[in-house]
């Protein structure tokens, strides 16, 4: 009995039970769900927010957020574009420049978060509508296309059957478990969740730590407006609107406390793959997209009422 | 001596102690300034459309050297040294203020010859009596602006210039005021009456919704679903007033129709806070998670409900927003009452107080009585009513009802009220400012387009004045601790 209690009290279990039955039910109702084609291209859509995914869970283990993954996504993209397009860069260099944005501007967030104090929500909130406006005034509203055939390689092309896409998320998902679990990097990334000024006092580099974290985080969001552009072949001002609440409901259900000091990537990871499966399903069974963002809404907050439940808060 | 009944008055205001030349010079400028100012040509003759260097030429083929001395050296001159005598007088505390204070009038004239010689030597065809009339209305009511801030009592060592930029709302008045002028100046076309209306109208309903998001915001919290909810809740206040029975014909006599329509947001608008609220307060989830679950949750249902439709065909007598009670146009009226509404709720209501008690200290506030719980879930049921009135007004500002809202509304409602005053860390603010805020969102937006800066950077410019905001406001709370 005690072997079932701890099960139970462990979010992923609940999570991959909740998920098979769900998956299950939506599955049952349409026989196009669980083809290996089907799936491959899920794994392909989902490599984006899965990027996006785990830096958040390394942020809001600390206890903070990150709203602008959204616009430096878009920013990037539009950037990308802008600098191969208009400012003759090679598109290399393009590619290269545009993740270097990226990390800049993950790295503001940090540093105003970290220096000036200021709270990581407000600060992302503010950039995130500072850095959609960069996306909005590069590009104007205008598109740029035509990319060379290898560069669509990383959004269309596969490796041994499996898109490359997903390869880099797996890889990229294997290190940064690797590196929540198995260092001391990642352990003081709970300590600062559980207790910022106990860690200060630690004398561990928690200010250090924060800065690296949201600038990691302003690079994968480059990394997947990069893989982004690459699979549609095109750049637009509002690309990444709304991923942000994708990779926080992803994480946050796969057991990640909002409160911090809490989670996995495991979990997130499972996240992912489940919100992606589950907006599949109910796009293959007939449900339109924007019923498609309600779910994912509502998803959250039970997300969130399943967490505290577990856990046993107040 | 009996102490028991004699007491020391406390002294408030400066001391006078006695005249020296600090003292005295600028108010010799001061008066030199305005009097010869007074007697040049353009202040008697401002319709006439007359030049400075016009003026001047005619001056000097008429060999008058008078105006050619006062017109090229003595005012400018003059009004520069006693605009830097006012500066000096406002940042040091030790000085006189009537003095400063004149001094400063005596800057502002200086501000207004400045203004009158570059708008002369740049822009062609401008009309020099209304940029004659703008200077001087602007150094008057800097002026006056300064002049009350110095008799107001302050705090030993801060300085009156300290007490003036360290009230939020003189800082966006006086923004406000520059920006007027700035881009006035350069495209005159942004004053005129039509443009200048749409400015102050514009964002009426953004000011209104920002008292709203106040009450939640002093309570330590936030809600980004306030956007979607205005889109929601217009369309259904629209579809009311469309609705009709089964036989084609309107559902009810028009009138009462029409009320319903106003009333049924504002109650809908209630019942979707309530929720939030409930999750927020009840189920303790912080409300960042709440609300953006709830942003999705009523983005999605407003497109499929609508399937991207407008609403048109809208009854006459339904476009509140359109409406002059006493030939005010209602955006303003509401806007006013609400943020009055908003300032005495605050200041002067047990429930208001409470909300500064729970976003300054819960614990504090849990030991004082006060039940967190509720007032957590009234601050998000009054934020839900004050949307549904919010979104009447926008609702009605057009004849047609869409189906979208502009993209990031929340962003902006936040913008207006945090840049109007209310601090995000919550615990502090007035919703005074936020009135002003929202309309200088407007006036910024709209100078944009006469400015010919692409509007696309738009939300950049507003995510820096929130970001700017905060952390004045954040320096602002480390230098008091």
């Amino acid at each position: 009995m005690s072997v079932l209690r701890s099960l139970l009290r462990s979010q992923e279990f609940v999570l991959i039970v909740i998920g098979v039955l769900a998956i299950g039910f939506l599955a049952s109702r349409t026989d196009k769900l669980l083809t290996a084609d089907n799936l491959l291209q899920q794994g392909r859509f989902l490599a984006e927010v899965g990027l996006l995914a785990l830096p958040m869970t390394f942020i809001i283990i600390t206890g903070g957020i990150d709203l602008s993954v959204g616009s430096i996504f878009g920013m990037c993209a539009i950037l990308m574009g802008h600098a191969w397009f208009v400012w003759g860069f090679p598109l290399e260099l393009a590619i290269i420049f545009a993740l270097g944005i990226g990390t800049l501007g993950g790295f503001l967030n940090g540093l105003f978060i970290v220096w000036l104090r200021v709270p990581p929500l407000i600060m992302t909130l503010a950039t995130l509508a500072i850095y959609r406006g960069v996306a909005q005034g590069v590009s104007e509203g205008r598109s740029v296309k035509n990319f060379p055939d290898w560069f669509a390689f990383i959004g269309n092309g596969n490796i041994l059957g499996i898109p490359v896409q997903v390869w880099i998320l797996l890889v990229a998902a294997i290190l940064c478990g690797i590196v929540l679990s198995r260092t001391v990097f990642g352990r003081i990334l709970y300590s600062i969740g559980s207790n910022e000024l106990a860690t200060r006092f630690s004398g561990l580099p928690v200010n250090r730590t924060q800065l690296l974290i949201y600038a990691f985080s302003g690079f994968m969001a480059g990394l997947a407006g990069y893989i982004f552009v690459a699979r549609v072949t095109t750049t637009r001002s509002d690309m990444g609107m709304g991923f942000e609440l994708d990779a926080i409901a992803a994480v946050v259900l796969g057991g990640t406390s909002i409160f911090g000091g809490k989670g996995s990537i495991l979990g997130t990871m499972i996240g992912v793959i489940l919100i992606q499966l589950l907006k599949n399903g109910l796009a293959l069974n007939g449900v339109t997209g924007d019923a498609t963002i309600v779910v994912i809404g509502a998803v959250l907050i039970l997300a969130i009422l399943i967490n505290n439940f577990i856990t046993g808060r107040e | 001596m009996n102490s028991a009944t004699h007491t020391t008055p406390l002294r408030t205001q400066a001391k006078f102690t006695g005249v020296s030349l600090t003292r005295v010079l600028p108010l010799i400028l001061t008066v030199v300034l305005i009097f010869t100012y007074l007697t040049l040509p353009w202040v008697n003759q401002p319709g006439l459309g007359a030049t400075t260097a016009g003026l001047l030429t005619a001056a000097r083929a008429n060999n008058e050297i008078g105006v050619m001395t006062n017109g090229l050296a003595l005012v400018p001159l003059g009004a520069l040294l006693a605009g830097l005598a006012g500066v000096w007088a406002l940042v040091s505390p030790k000085s006189d203020r009537a003095a400063g204070l004149l001094a400063a009038v005596g800057g502002g004239f200086g501000l207004q010859s400045f203004v009158i010689a570059f708008s002369d030597a740049g822009a062609e065809g401008l009309d020099l009596a209304a940029a004659a009339g703008m200077g001087f209305w602007l150094s008057l009511i800097l002026s006056a602006l300064l002049i009350v801030q110095a008799f107001v009592p302050r705090p030993a060592g801060q300085t009156p210039l300290g007490k003036t930029f360290g009230n939020q709302e003189a800082v966006l008045g006086m923004a406000l005021m520059l920006l007027v002028l700035l881009v006035g100046l350069a495209n005159p076309r942004f004053v005129a009456e039509r443009n200048l209306s749409d400015v102050l109208q514009g964002n009426a309903y953004i000011a209104v919704a920002a008292v709203g998001m106040a009450l939640v915001i002093i309570s330590g919290n936030i809600d980004i679903s306030v956007g979607s909810l205005v889109g929601v809740l217009a369309t259904i206040s629209g579809s009311i007033a469309v609705a009709k029975a089964p036989d084609g014909t309107p559902a009810l006599p028009v009138e009462g129709l029409i009320a319903l329509a106003w009333i049924m947001p504002i109650f809908i608008g209630g019942l979707a806070g309530a929720l939030n609220g409930f999750l927020v307060a009840y189920l303790k989830i912080p409300s960042i998670i709440v609300t953006l679950g709830m942003l999705s949750i009523l983005q999605g249902g407003l497109i499929m409900v609508t399937k991207g439709n407008w609403i048109d065909k809208l009854p006459p007598g339904y476009a509140l927003a359109q409406m002059r009670p006493l030939g005010i146009p209602m955006p303003i009226v509401f806007m006013v009452v609400m943020t009055i509404g908003g300032v005495l709720f605050l200041k002067y209501t047990p429930m208001g107080r409470s909300l500064y008690a729970v976003g300054g200290n819960k614990e504090a506030a849990r030991l004082s009585g006060i039940s967190e719980r509720r007032v957590v879930m009234s601050a998000f049921i009054g934020n839900g009513m004050i949307v549904g009135v919010a979104s009447i007004l926008y609702a009605t500002q057009l004849s047609v009802i869409q189906s979208t809202v502009p993209p990031n509304l929340e962003l902006l409602i936040i913008t207006a009220a945090v840049v109007g005053g209310i601090s995000i860390l919550g615990g502090t603010g007035s919703v005074f400012g936020a009135a002003l805020a929202a309309i200088l969102l407007n006036a910024i937006r709209s100078s944009m387009v006469f400015i010919n800066v692409s509007p696309f950077w738009l939300q950049s410019v507003q995510g820096i004045l929130v970001l700017l905001t905060v952390l004045a406001d954040l320096l602002r709370r480390r230098r008091q601790l």
